[in-house]
């Protein structure tokens, strides 16, 4: 499959002083979800925002559907719809003048432009909002505008940041959905960043994680979790006596006692080393109550390459902070 | 230069739709007009040659008066590129296939069409005011497109340089500022509401560069004079030459600048 997208050492420095991108190196294949994962600050936005010729590299630079974004960026903003972390829409016009708008912006025949845009309000229930002022939207119906403001021109690469932050969970469902039925159907290439693991995990083919403006990893989900090296099995004896037999399991990794008659077996592989250990168990008249079986997930994997806990930046904290900052900028 | 035609109808749009900016926009002509008109009317004592031979002040000030309308206008057309980039809306029209001229050059022609608009009011108000316009000696087709051009000059003049100075503002307090400073020496530095006789003479020569003096006195010569004899027009044509000419370099740097230096 031919890249659609590839960065070459790009840097961006705001202001001489903040290095938010540092010689970030990414591939992203042609008709693929990717995923763009990283803690707050990581320069997600930042590296989307270059690739859709809102901003200028320091340094570095990338070829986007054949275009490099320092010369071509005419060319690029042509090929690509985008829907940035921020709001965008125009308060003082209607939802469908909104996208009337930006459909005007890409020389969309007026016809077709209305079709597709009575079909995109629909996909996204905005059918009855339609017609009202931006300013009366709620927080999820201003979200879901500007998606579909994103799609208006039927882009081949689309560009998503943050799309579901600050939506309830059903809107957030549906968003997932909606984004799997574009790319399925429309064959777009998409590039998503998000806060919600599960969302990357969900949506992506494969996904990089940044840092400081680096790429700390790259892969599908699958192949990341594997780096980590390791299922996790827990086992729960009856008498303490029997925790020194469980932990010298001679196949496990390492074992540690993480309650007190409960042993955290760590395995290379728990589909072949579970049978072992039940036998062992047997062979060795351990007496369990409970036993479990976990595989890694990307908050693991996270956690091990940034050394943040994503899950301890609370999303309903998170979504306050945005709203306030949108006040704050207004 | 795609983006300039939605753009222009999106400004428009949120003017004509907003009832107390509409209200205000065309009952301010009047305000001049009548406050104006009653305060210095006692000009019209010294005698009509002090007026360059005009039958009232009122019809003395409105070439002066349509100027001031444009430019006061004018001076405000960049203060919605900066609402555009606080609101985030400029961020849409970064992302979009369109040249980045065009949005800065939307907020100049939908202000010289709002100016316009007040320039259509306030000719109308002062034929009906008691007292008000008299075309004295007619008012010819020629006439009409040569106050016209004044008009719309002087607004490109003022929009260019106000909305160039927004292409990297942040916040709107500094506009607002610099609007301050220099909207009265604009006026005053200016023939657009006094003869030039009754200005000190320092100030009258600096005034003579101001082109919110050329678009007055181009204005209030057809105004007066109807069809204009040789000298008459040989003023004219220099005032309006410079006014395209300083229009024209204003505009063209507004490209370039809007162009490149544009962002969020
Ligand atoms: N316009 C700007 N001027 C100065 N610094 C900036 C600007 N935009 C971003 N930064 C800085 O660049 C770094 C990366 O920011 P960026 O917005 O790309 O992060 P992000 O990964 O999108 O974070 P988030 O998850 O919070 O959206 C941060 O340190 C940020 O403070
Ligand atoms: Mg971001």
């Amino acid at each position: 499959m031919a890249s659609i997208i590839k960065t070459e050492d790009l840097t961006k420095v705001y202001n001489g002083r903040v290095k938010a991108l540092d010689k970030l190196n990414i591939e992203i294949e042609k008709g693929e979800i990717y995923g763009l994962l990283g803690p707050n600050g990581a320069g997600k936005t930042t590296t989307i925002n270059l690739l859709v010729t809102r901003i200028y590299p320091t340094s570095g630079t990338a070829i986007v559907n054949g275009f490099d974004i320092r010369k071509n960026s005419l060319d690029i903003r042509r090929t690509i719809g985008v829907v940035p972390q921020d709001l965008t829409t125009d308060e003082d016009l209607t939802g469908i003048e909104n996208l009337k708008l930006v459909s005007r912006f890409y020389d969309v025949p007026q016809a077709e432009a209305e079709e597709r845009i009575n079909r995109l309000i629909s996909m996204v229930n905005l059918d009855d909002a339609k017609d009202r002022l931006v300013r009366q939207y709620s927080g999820g119906m201003r979200k879901r505008l500007e998606l579909i403001a994103g799609l208006v021109n039927d882009p081949e690469i689309l560009f998503l940041d943050e799309p579901t932050l600050g939506l309830d969970v059903t809107t957030r469902n549906h968003m997932w959905q909606y984004v799997k039925e574009i790319q399925e159907k429309l064959d777009v290439t998409i590039i998503l960043t998000s806060h919600y693991l599960e969302e990357v995990d969900a949506l992506s083919d494969r996904i990089s994680i940044i840092d400081h403006g680096k790429v700390m990893a790259t892969g599908t989900s699958e192949e990341l979790k594997s780096n980590l090296r390791g299922d996790v099995i827990q086992v729960t004896v009856k008498s303490e006596n029997d925790v020194e037999k469980v932990m010298a399991f001679p196949e496990s990794v390492d074992s540690k006692l993480t309650e007190p008659n409960t042993v955290r077996l760590k395995v290379s592989n728990s589909d072949e080393e579970l049978p072992k250990l039940i036998s062992y168990i047997n062979a060795n008249s351990i007496q369990i109550t409970k036993l479990s079986v976990q595989k890694p997930s990307l908050d693991d994997v996270f956690l091990e390459i940034t050394g943040k806990d994503i899950r301890k930046e609370d999303p309903a904290d998170y979504r306050q902070v945005m709203f306030n900052m949108r006040r704050l900028r207004r | 230069m795609s983006g300039l035609g939605p753009l222009t109808s999106r400004e428009l749009k949120k003017w004509y739709r907003n009832p107390i900016s509409l209200f205000t926009g065309l009952i301010q002509p009047l305000f001049w007009l009548v406050l104006f008109g009653s305060a210095f009317s006692k000009i019209s004592d010294f005698g009509p040659a002090i007026l360059d031979g005009a039958p009232n002040y009122i019809t003395y000030i409105l070439g002066g008066v349509l100027t001031i309308i444009g430019l006061f206008t004018a001076l405000f057309s960049g203060v919605n590129l900066i609402f555009d980039r606080r609101l985030g809306v400029l961020g849409r029209f970064l992302i979009a296939p369109i040249r980045r001229s065009s949005i800065v050059f939307a907020k100049i022609f939908s202000s010289s069409f709002r100016i316009l608009i007040n320039a259509a009011i306030l000719i109308a108000a002062a034929l009906i005011i008691p007292n008000g316009l008299k075309f004295v000696h007619g008012f010819t087709v020629l006439d009409a497109l040569i106050l016209v051009t004044a008009v719309i000059l002087t607004s490109l003049i003022f929009s260019s340089i106000f909305t160039t100075i927004a292409v990297r503002i942040t916040r709107p307090d500094t506009i607002f500022g610099i609007i301050n400073l220099v909207n009265l020496p604009l006026l005053f530095v200016s023939y657009a509401m006094f003869p030039p006789d009754l200005m000190a003479g320092w100030l009258s020569d600096m005034a003579k560069y101001n082109p919110v003096s050329w678009s007055a006195e181009t204005i209030r010569t057809v105004i007066i004079n109807g069809s204009l004899s040789a000298s008459q027009a040989y003023h004219v044509s220099v005032w309006l030459g410079g006014l395209a000419a300083l229009a024209a370099f204003l505009l063209t740097l507004t490209y370039f600048v809007s162009e490149k230096e544009i962002r969020e």
